[in-house]
């Protein structure tokens, strides 16, 4: 808010900022007012509201067997990069040895390496292990399972090395020559400090697991569908409100998990 | 060591895949055996003699390239807005607001720009108001693929950015300012080459980001509209090429780093001159 800004220039600033953020957020408006048209054929204005679609939507079993496929495989997702990530995080943020850049690259990859040529990569692996074993990977919810995992871990590192850099290792130093044993030390003074970075950290992982297309799409089976994956198929055939009920649940869904997340960090900080 | 497993676990669920991959795309396809072993250039050799391939690569680089341009100029006022014309409260309402799209999902906020985009959709009833009529033409061009593709880079352009105009000393712009020049020399002379690096990288996040979309091509470009992610699934998932698939993820990768890293060195450079 500076003074000298003559008064116009703020108001256009203004003006073009929120027709920029209009432009991306109304679409997901338009999106969760269709799903409640009482239209069969789309067309605007709407000649009446309903709730029917989100029945119809609970009703298809590729909707409903979708969504609670997704909430599972990221809920795993999330503990396996918690478990995997929380010990690399404090190895890298504490640790002192050789290759430590190195060794954060390597776990940051799945974030850089695109969705589709990873999920590409991961595929043919997984079919060239079931040639030689016959031990089939691809298409079952533990091929789902190991891809979202790699979604999931570098934004629970990212997250939690970001807090775990703001704790002052003097504290737990201090806690230790007065005696307490290391794991004391963790879970009374390290943890409670660094537990909003966990949350944040196993939210975004969370998320990030659920919205997955790009990965997903290749490891998908004909039993196991991920819902973003039953969301693209019915999309290919069909265009009607069943999809605006889908959209509505999952974007509530994702605003209730980013309010949280606010809560504990600085959002941006993620990115 | 504690960052054994996680190290672990992305070697093999990354590394080693792709590694293989590198080596698969120098093998031989047939359409019965899938795979022959070989150490053969042909798949490369196939994609830079096929003037469909070399299309499809020139759809993706320069729509890419024209996606990020439109993020970067709708980008940097909301940035600094934000840095500099809003109250904390009203900035972390507004990141929240930008970050929901953003994290809602392609499959998501694609179908919802299907729904904007449609020749019966929103934008349609809407410009029928002020006497539009005839089909708008937008699903399944290239213009639809570019406002889909602005509108998932977006957020992160503005996040980018934002961070380093919050960087920016504030009395930089004031003694500006206090010398006599206009907002817009000001923005110009000071806060973009100061911000150049946060510049950079948010180009070059979207840039890659867009050269690697799924979704918007396939979804809001249709079938006949080709870019090259929607190209390697494909030929891995469904003609199962791997070899050639394989060839098409390397091409796509080596290409983009070659584009952002020629960006980068050339901005640089003008940019060192800059702040002599």
């Amino acid at each position: 808010m500076r003074a000298g800004q003559s008064r116009s220039i703020r108001i256009g600033y203004t003006a073009f900022s929120m027709a920029v953020i209009g432009f991306i957020v109304l679409p997901l408006i338009f999106i969760v007012w269709m799903s409640f048209y009482s239209n069969k054929i789309l067309s605007f204005p709407p000649e009446g509201y309903t709730l029917d679609w989100y029945r119809r939507a609970w009703a298809l079993s590729d909707f409903r067997n979708g969504f609670f496929l997704s909430l599972r495989t990221s809920l795993i997702a999330t503990v396996v990069a918690l478990c995997l990530g929380l010990p690399a995080s404090f190895a890298l943020v504490r640790g002192r040895f050789w290759g430590r850049e190195t060794v954060s690259t390597v776990l940051m990859s799945p974030m850089v390496v695109p969705g589709i040529v990873g999920g590409s990569a991961l595929f043919v692996f997984f079919l060239e292990v079931e040639f030689l074993t016959g031990w089939r990977v691809a298409g079952t919810s533990l091929g789902l399972i190991v891809a979202h995992s790699l979604i999931a871990l570098p934004w629970m590192i990212r997250l939690v090395t970001t807090s775990l850099i703001s704790v002052n290792p003097s504290i737990e130093e201090a806690a230790r020559s007065l005696g307490a044993a290391p794991l004391t030390v963790f879970f009374r003074i390290t943890l409670p400090v660094i537990k909003p970075g966990l949350i944040a950290g196993s939210l975004f992982a969370f998320i990030n697991s659920f919205i997955d297309l790009e990965k997903s799409i290749f490891l998908v089976g004909p039993d196991s569908t991920t819902l973003q994956i039953a969301l693209i198929n019915y999309l290919e055939w069909n265009f009607d409100s069943t999809i605006g009920a889908v959209a509505t649940v999952q974007i509530a869904l994702i605003t209730v998990l980013l309010l949280i997340t606010d809560r504990y960090a600085k959002l941006s900080r993620a990115f | 060591m504690l960052a054994a497993p996680g190290l672990v676990f992305v070697t093999l669920g990354l590394l080693l895949p792709l590694a293989l991959m590198l080596r698969n795309s120098l093998n031989r396809y047939d359409p019965s055996e899938l795979m022959i072993s070989a150490v053969t250039a042909e798949n490369y050799l196939k994609f830079f003699g096929d003037a469909f391939y070399q299309e499809v690569l020139w759809r993706t680089v320069w729509i890419s390239g024209l996606s990020t341009a439109i993020c970067l100029v709708a980008g940097v006022p909301v940035a600094y807005f934000l840095a500099r014309h809003v109250s904390a409260l009203a900035k972390r309402m507004l990141l929240i607001v930008i970050l929901v799209p953003l994290l809602i999902g392609n499959a998501v906020r694609t179908s919802a720009w299907m729904l904007i985009l449609n020749d019966k959709g929103v934008l349609a009833a809407f410009l029928g108001l002020f006497g539009h009529e005839g089909p708008l033409g937008l699903m399944y061009s290239a213009q639809g693929v570019i406002i889909g593709l602005v509108s998932v880079l977006l957020p992160f352009m503005i996040i980018t950015l934002n961070s380093v105009f919050e960087s920016i000393d504030q009395n930089l712009e004031d003694a500006g300012q206090s010398l006599g020049a206009g907002h817009f020399t000001i923005m110009r002379r000071i806060v973009l080459p100061l911000a150049m690096p946060g510049v950079l990288a948010g180009s070059v996040l979207c840039f890659i980001l867009s050269m690697n979309a799924y979704a918007t091509p396939v979804l809001i470009g249709g079938p006949t509209f080709h870019m090259m992610a929607p190209t390697v699934y494909q030929q891995i998932a469904k003609v199962m090429n791997w070899p050639f698939g394989a060839a098409l993820a390397f091409i796509l990768m080596a290409v983009t780093l070659i584009l952002t890293v020629g960006v980068s060195v050339v901005v640089q450079r003008r940019y060192r001159k800059w702040s002599e």
